[in-house]
């Protein structure tokens, strides 16, 4: 990892962070509405993952927040308009902001349902297989979510056909307010490939560079055409699940004990030491993202909404 | 022309579209090296490859979803269901992804994808033996055809591979080896939502669906020499819905009977009686008359299966009810 990339890394965590606290705001005094999961928390796993990719590789995303799509480079106020149901977002008001979508990035969407994701992933394998092509797909899901049968049956297939898909598991702990393992009969989720007979490991999610390694990793195989991967990254959702979440289901003491996990500040340390990032700068990134988001949602407030008959449209081809 | 089988007209129709069509790709359980279970695919491996076609696990999940992940990067799936009742393995898949991406994603793709799905009871039971296209009529995104004839298998199948949106094709079993003719074009098509008139006539409107058309046609010539012209409607496509060229014959004939394998609560017929009672309540001096499978679970001894089946007695008496 160079300087540049990590710096790169860094931005965009920051970028995230800063919005998802600004979206907390906004839902939270009514100004926008939306079906909000904040991935505060998970960012250094999303961004050093995506910072694996090519320009042309696809990726399914999960619940998780906005880093993702921060990562990838889709435009903030996009993401704002989608969650706010104006025009100017990225699904015309029709998937909000679950459903932000970018097939110029290759951006393919999440599914809504947890665990749909995996088949199509296999799908975008699959064709990326019969073009003879040499881009990959990264699929994103969390822990509960290993527990559908469509991860099992995507595993499988993509392993008989060796199909050039990334699964990486954003291990945080919790499904809703299900602990791991009150609910999944593996400690570690990447155990689960022995079942497959495919590659992968389990590492610190917080950690940007053994995410950034592990996920390289795993894109060259499937880019040399050596089939799918199964990664778990350790991490924790620090906020609850939803913006409103009253988060009676985990004690104080557990969930502080991971704000001094937080990977943000850990980052930064670490990037300081470094001599990656000076105080000065750091305070430049901030100001800089606050100066972003103020200028996202200064476009959104002044998009109108969608109407309401375009309901009707989008539907067929 | 040329007279070839139903099964025929399927298997016409998956060669001539691959060998046109390099993203054509064609896959599900037992269909590559064994030719599938009935045997349609047979050969196909060995002219297109294996990338192109290729036998499943037992994972309908998966790889009915991956056709709609296949669909929306490029390729233009066809997946074989063994069953149509397979269907309801891979509600996810079928309704909320094929049926949704396009939408919930503002239209950024296109889904196209065709599942075939063998339909229709023929002694295997409530678990293999279903029609069960009214489910899915009910779900916003897809398209689904149901063609009775050899020329509709093949043009229908050629239409719906090239159609940019997800397609669920029933093909019902008991119709593979019926004959008839196709004419020789290679582009031969038959457009989606395009109802067929298979007998014009004024006494009545006869609509039937998939394996109730040939049925539906030997009512209509015995009621004929019974000095009784009716009109036979196959609309071949359920979505898009012919709904003209139903309202039309109603028009003339005043009378309608729906004749359908699917169960009579909220199936085929009752949305056709719906659309009538909406939309054209007063050309009709009789109420509708549904010939449907009760609601019960298709049974599998041949003396069950027969007593809920629609058939051709079942199908000429409501006609003659309605005439009478």
């Amino acid at each position: 990892m160079d300087k540049k990339l990590k710096l790169d890394i860094y931005k965009k965590i920051v970028l995230s962070r800063r919005l998802e606290e600004r979206i907390a705001e906004l839902i939270k005094a009514g100004q926008v509405g939306g079906f909000m999961h904040p991935g505060v928390g998970q960012e250094a796993l999303q961004v050093a993952a995506i910072a694996t990719l090519r320009s042309d590789d696809y990726m399914l995303y999960a619940h998780r927040g906005v880093a993702y799509w921060v990562a990838r480079g889709i435009p903030i106020q996009s993401v704002l308009c989608d969650l706010s149901g104006r025009e100017g977002g990225t699904n015309r008001g029709k998937g909000g902001v679950m459903h932000v979508v970018s097939p110029e990035l290759g951006v393919l969407g999440e599914s809504g349902t947890l665990g749909g994701c995996f088949p199509i992933a296999a799908g975008a394998g699959m064709s990326i297989k019969v073009k003879h092509e040499d881009k990959v797909v990264l699929c994103f899901f969390g822990d509960g979510t290993s527990n559908r049968g469509t991860f099992h049956e995507s595993l499988n297939f993509c392993a008989v056909r060796k199909l050039p898909v990334v699964f990486l598991c954003e291990n945080n702990g919790w499904a809703v307010s299900v602990p791991t393992e009150q609910s999944t009969s593996v400690k570690d989720i990447a155990d689960r490939r022995h079942g497959y007979g495919v590659p992968g490991k389990t590492f610190d999610g917080n950690d940007v560079e053994q995410v950034y390694d592990a996920v390289s990793e795993a894109v060259a195989h499937a880019r040399a055409g050596n089939g799918p991967s199964l990664l778990e990254g350790k991490t924790y959702r620090l906020w609850g699940h939803w913006i409103g979440d009253p988060d009676t289901y985990r004690t104080r003491e557990e969930v502080e004990k991971h704000w001094r996990r937080d990977p943000l500040p850990a980052y930064e340390l670490k990037l300081m030491e470094e001599k990656v990032l000076t105080d000065a700068a750091r305070a430049e990134i901030d100001k800089d993202a606050r100066a972003q988001i103020d200028r996202a949602i200064a476009f959104m407030e002044k998009q109108p909404f969608m109407k309401g008959e375009t309901a009707l449209e989008d539907l067929y081809a | 022309m040329r007279t070839i089988t139903y099964a025929q007209g399927i298997k016409e129709a998956l060669e001539e579209e691959m060998r046109r069509d390099p993203t054509v790709v064609l896959y599900g359980e037992d269909v590559a090296h064994f030719g599938g279970i009935f045997r349609i695919t047979s050969g196909l491996q060995e002219e297109f490859g294996e990338e192109r076609v290729f036998d499943t696990p037992i994972s309908e999940n998966a790889f009915v979803g991956a056709a709609v992940g296949a669909a929306i990067t490029g390729l233009r799936p066809v997946v074989e269901l063994q069953f149509a009742d397979f269907l309801f393995t891979t509600g996810d898949e079928i309704i909320l992804k094929a049926g949704m991406w396009r939408y919930v994603h503002g239209g950024a793709y296109k889904v196209p994808m065709v599942v075939r799905c063998p339909s229709g009871a023929a002694g295997v039971g409530p678990e293999h033996g279903q029609c069960p296209e009214a489910f899915f009529m009910h779900s916003p995104g897809l398209r689904i055809v149901s063609p009775a004839t050899p020329a509709d298998a093949k043009g229908l199948l050629k239409s719906a591979i090239r159609d940019d949106n997800p397609v669920l094709y029933f093909e019902h079993k008991l119709l593979y080896a019926t004959k008839g003719e196709i004419p020789d074009d290679p582009d031969y098509l038959v457009p989606l939502g395009k109802a067929a008139i298979r007998q014009e006539g004024d006494a009545l409107t006869l609509v039937a669906i998939s394996a109730m058309v040939p049925k539906a046609m030997k009512v209509a010539e015995r009621l004929a020499k019974e000095g009784h012209n009716i009109e036979v409607i196959d609309p071949r496509s359920l979505n898009p819905f012919d709904r003209p060229a139903i309202i039309e014959s109603v028009k003339k004939t005043g009378k309608i009977v729906v004749a359908e394998e699917s169960y009579k609560t909220l199936g085929v017929g009752a949305e056709i009686g719906a659309m009538l009672m909406e939309e054209a309540l007063e050309y009709l001096d009789r109420p509708l008359r549904r010939v449907a499978m009760p609601d019960v679970p298709i049974p599998t001894a041949a003396a069950l299966e027969q007593f809920v089946l629609p058939n051709e007695e079942k199908i000429y008496q409501a006609c003659r009810e309605l005439l009478n």
